[in-house]
């Protein structure tokens, strides 16, 4: 086909702003799939996604089009994953593109990730066409929304296409505005190949799946290509594309988007952002924009039954096969025994990655607390990283610590300025600007150090805000911080599962915070049990779990002995759940409490 | 060997709040239904012990009619109910019958019914001699009442008589506590039984304890601790009295302990017949292999004949259960009775189990003889636990 008639765009929409229904109308519409064919929302198609209403993995959908200028169009809708922890794959779907659709919600206005997302967009020097949705509600506001869309995103919104995804209208005046508005590709399909990879994945069947742009020349099945940052060469066995059924094509030209398969068994080699080229005639130059992405939040993740341990390695590993963002090493510990510590683009990543775990390996896990990696002076002057807890050198070999600093951009609604205000001064952010958007709506940047954002960060600024604040965020910088360790001791044992790192002046609140916590969660055994916190040799605050007096079943109804038998099996299993750090058993809550010590100081 | 037979009557004029029981009130129409019911399973009950896989002898040296509240009947029915078993059961001469009854509910033609039917033990469900706490969980009766009953009884010939007490009612105090006990001294009753209350989800008292409220005096109900000083107390002061602790929380003096109740603790066999009744049977085969069943515990699937639920006790399950009920017993388990039975091995596997309580003085060793400590006593779940490694019987 004439790259004149091809139209390559993504949508950004905030979770809910209808994103996945849209693109539903626009399958709907172009006949790719038929109202009675869809199940509901097919581009989300892990159950997960479906669940949660987000876009893990991106997607690439070809609809016909049949325009009103009498031409049949070739639409690809490259969809995104829509969370801050997947910028990286977001970025790379966009540069994919020429034109995005930008949803908002009429009723909600513009979030954080949107505007995000938008930015990314606009650096890709995509044309993007503003879409303001749901305006069948009775909270719709579409002059207030397209207000925000200019003092936010700085986009002219006097064009913006008004539509209600979920009855279908004004969905065609977006299939024009696409074709109208967003340019076709440019590149020649007789250069030398040069095809951007914007998502891979592992297919047990079918070995490793490649999404990519061609940007310039021409894919042929059976070509020999050249991944040019791994360097690894391969045949392409499969060529095809989604619609959003697979059909097999013989070449991909330059503008066109599709997959590909070839012989490979690991998403590692085929990472995302890097360029397809042809082995024999390569390409000058890779595409721009590669990065290695590197995990941001780390944590221990270990199984409750350690007999499973086998089993989380083989899961990480078949996870591994399709994710290549999160990294994973085998760690042990005192209290938790042998398990991996994982990193993670961020925390979604980290609770996906836990839930895919639990949920299709059916593992029950402990995860430790979420930290992030420092970056340690010994004062030997020899540099060093720790995102472990347990690697944390001797306080008096630490000459300086340096931690990692976000900028993050909050978007609320005014009412809730002082709350949010309030919650990330308490975090120790540092203000950059506190501008209004519109007249109700604010938007805040606050450079935040990262680990106080892994915390709890999210549950109490959606507390603070009832759910009305949006927060994207970046990596942005290092601050040298007086990062101290602090350990919890279980009847005099020390419980590394549960040290964490914090700013210290954090660390008494903290750490009385968590052994209160701690003295409600664990259990009366048959002896006094201490908790304690510590920094150093230093014991900052304590509690005392008082012995249990009595356990005993005195009433024995009739004879039931069965019932006597279940009690004392329920009351075994329930032991075996806990962890057992000397003499003492440790529900799994305990180890989770760390997570959650925050909301209380 | 003889067996000991049960028969549940679910029926109460209240729901008392700490009942955890498929007791209930129900209206005197569903009665009739029940007793024709009950006396149909008693004359089945050789035929359900040989579906069930269950070794059964047609002698009886104990009865207990249970409940709910058996004295709710009317007399015909209760009758019935005896006469019915002394059909199908020959019922050993110096047999222990034993009737529970709410105290209060027991007029002159109803003991006069009870003594007709053989009836030579009582158990007063009491729980206490201080009537704001009785009439906090929803007892009807009052002190007096009691006294007066023992009374009657006494003058009917019923001398071997039982009351109940229940340690960690609300509003209990340690005076209270030990009123309810000098109380019970001073009846000169041969049997007292001291429960403590039974925190589940099975009983409104013990929801509210577990969700917080005040509806049903949760908020006055003593701690852990204090239950615990409360049971201690009333194990000393019964011993002192000459009413011996035997079992967790039964107390009796000498020669007097209920032959029923110990059938449960050394796994003799015993039939029950109503909603909710247990029976346990051995097997024709060795070592301790029994089978355990149970009736339907809701009224309407009951008297409908929905059949029992089995429940196999293999040689292992019934090794373990020698342990954690015959340690429930003061004078303990005999490990050289356990490796005759078992085997010598079978009494090695808990080797480990048993030297860890000793030292942890959950135990003591007195020979072969190994029983709870006081402080054991207190703890029995804990020890209990240990001895169960069987597969889950779900």
């Amino acid at each position: 086909m004439d790259a004149a008639f091809l139209r390559n765009f993504a949508i950004i929409a905030h979770i809910d702003h209808g994103k996945s229904t849209l693109a539903d109308r626009l399958l709907e519409l172009t006949g790719a799939l038929t109202a009675r064919e869809m199940q509901a929302q097919v581009l989300d198609s892990m159950d997960l996604e479906r669940e949660r209403g987000i876009t893990i993995k991106a997607h690439a959908v070809r609809m016909m089009y049949t325009a009103q200028d009498g031409h049949i169009y070739q639409l690809n809708l490259i969809d995104t994953p829509g969370h801050v922890d997947f910028s990286y794959e977001v970025s790379r779907s966009l540069a994919s593109c020429e034109g995005a659709l930008l949803v908002v919600d009429a009723s909600q206005g513009v979030e954080a990730q949107t505007l995000a997302n938008a930015y990314l967009a606009i650096n890709n020097r995509l044309e993007i066409i503003p879409v303001i949705n749901k305006i069948d509600l009775p909270s719709a506001d579409v002059e207030r929304t397209k207000e925000m869309i200019e003092g936010a995103v700085g986009l002219d919104a006097s064009d913006a296409v008004l539509i209600s995804a979920k009855t279908g209208h004004g969905v065609p005046d977006v299939l024009e505005a696409i074709v109208k508005r967003v340019p076709p590709p440019k590149g020649n399909p007789d250069n030398r190949l040069q095809a951007l990879i914007f998502d891979s994945w592992f297919d047990p069947y079918r070995g490793v799946i490649v999404l990519t742009r061609v940007f310039e020349g021409t894919i042929r099945k059976g070509q020999k290509i050249r991944l040019m940052w791994n360097g690894r060469v391969l045949e392409v066995e499969t060529l095809g594309v989604l619609t959003p059924k697979p059909v097999e094509v013989d070449e991909l030209r330059a503008g066109e988007v599709g997959f590909l398969m070839a012989n490979s068994k690991t998403v590692a080699d085929t990472k995302i952002g890097d360029t397809i080229t042809d082995e024999a005639q390569p390409a000058i130059e890779p595409l721009p924009g590669f990065e290695e992405i590197k995990p941001m939040v780390f944590a221990g993740l270990y199984t409750v039954d350690a007999h499973e341990h086998t089993q989380l390695r083989e899961a990480l590993e078949k996870l591994r096969l399709n994710d290549s963002s999160f990294f994973f090493e085998p760690e042990s510990s005192v209290a938790l025994g042998f398990g991996f510590r994982c990193g993670f683009l961020g925390l979604l990543h980290m609770e996906i990655i836990q839930e895919r775990l639990e949920r299709e390996f059916n593992l029950e896990l402990i995860t430790t607390a979420p930290g992030v990696r420092y970056k340690i002076t010994k004062t030997d002057g020899e540099l060093i990283e720790v995102d472990n807890p347990s690697r944390w050198p001797n306080p008096s070999e630490i000459a300086k610590v340096e931690e990692p600093v976000i900028l993050a951009t909050i978007l609320t609604n005014e009412e809730y300025v002082g709350g949010i205000l309030k919650l990330v001064e308490d975090k120790r952010g540092k203000q950059k600007t506190f501008e209004y958007v519109s007249s109700s709506r604010v938007m805040l940047h606050y450079e935040l150090p990262l680990n106080e954002i892994v915390l709890d960060f999210y549950d109490r600024l959606k507390s603070v805000s009832r759910g009305y604040a949006s927060l994207d965020y970046h990596l942005a910088d290092y601050w040298e911080s007086p990062m101290v360790k602090l350990d919890i001791l279980v009847a005099g044992e020390p419980v590394d599962a549960l040290s964490i790192i914090v700013h210290r002046d954090f660390a008494y609140e903290r750490g009385k915070a968590l052994v209160s916590k701690m003295r409600e969660l664990i259990p009366r055994q048959m002896f006094e049990v201490a908790i304690q916190a510590s920094i150093g040799a230093k014991i900052i605050a304590r509690e005392t779990v008082s012995a249990i007096r009595k356990n005993v079943i005195a009433k024995c109804y009739g004879g039931d002995i069965s019932r006597k038998r279940k009690l004392l099996e329920k009351q075994k299993e329930g032991k075996r759940r806990m962890k057992r750090i000397g003499r003492v058993d440790i529900p799994q809550e305990a180890f989770l409490a760390v997570l959650k010590v925050g909301e209380d100081s | 060997m003889s067996l000991g037979l049960y028969i549940s009557v679910p029926f109460c004029r209240t729901k008392c709040t700490y009942c955890n029981f498929r007791s209930d009130v129900f209206s005197r129409a569903v009665f009739e239904r029940y007793v024709e019911r009950v006396a149909a399973d008693i004359n089945r009950g050789g035929k359900t012990a040989e579906q069930m896989g269950g070794v059964l002898e047609f002698s009886a040296d104990s009865i207990f009619v249970g409940g709910g509240t058996p004295t709710i009947l009317d007399i015909n029915q209760l009758e019935r109910l005896f006469v019915t078993i002394s059909q199908k059961f020959a019922v050993e001469r110096g047999a222990e019958i034993t009737v529970e009854c709410a105290p209060g509910t027991m007029s002159p033609a109803m003991i006069e019914a009870l003594q007709r039917c053989g009836v030579n033990r009582v158990s007063l469900g009491v729980q206490s001699f201080v009537d704001i706490e009785a009439a906090s969980v929803g007892r009807l009766h009052q002190r007096a009442t009691v006294v007066e009953d023992i009374a009657h009884l006494r003058a009917a010939g019923i001398e071997n008589i039982n009351t109940d007490l229940i340690a960690g009612l609300p509003h209990q105090t340690a005076e209270s506590w030990d009123f309810s006990i000098a109380e019970v001294v001073a009846t000169g009753v041969p049997h007292v039984s001291v429960y403590m209350l039974e925190v589940d989800d099975d009983s409104r008292l013990g929801r509210e304890l577990t969700a917080g409220g005040t509806r049903y005096h949760a908020h006055f109900v003593p701690d852990d601790e204090l239950t615990a000083d409360f049971y201690e107390t009333a194990c000393e002061r019964l011993e002192s009295a000459g009413v011996c602790q035997y079992e967790i929380s039964n107390f009796a003096r000498p020669g007097q302990e209920s032959r029923h109740n110990l059938k449960y603790w050394t796994r003799l066999p015993y039939l029950g017949f109503g909603i909710d009744a247990h029976s346990m049977l051995p097997c024709a085969a060795k070592r301790g292999e029994a089978v355990r069943f149970s009736s339907p515990d809701l009224l309407e699937e009951y008297v409908a004949g929905a059949p029992p639920k089995k429940i196999p006790v293999s040689t292992q399950a019934a090794l373990e259960e020698t342990f954690f009920l015959g340690l429930r017993l003061n004078h303990g388990v005999d490990l050289e009775k356990v490796s005759a039975e078992f085997g010598e091995s079978a009494t090695e596997s808990h080797s480990g189990t048993i030297s860890e309580c000793v030292e942890a003085g959950l135990l003591e060793r007195d020979g072969d003889v190994i029983r709870l400590t006081p402080r054991g006593r207190l703890l029995s779940n804990e020890v209990f636990e240990r001895f169960l490694t069987a597969e889950r019987i779900g």
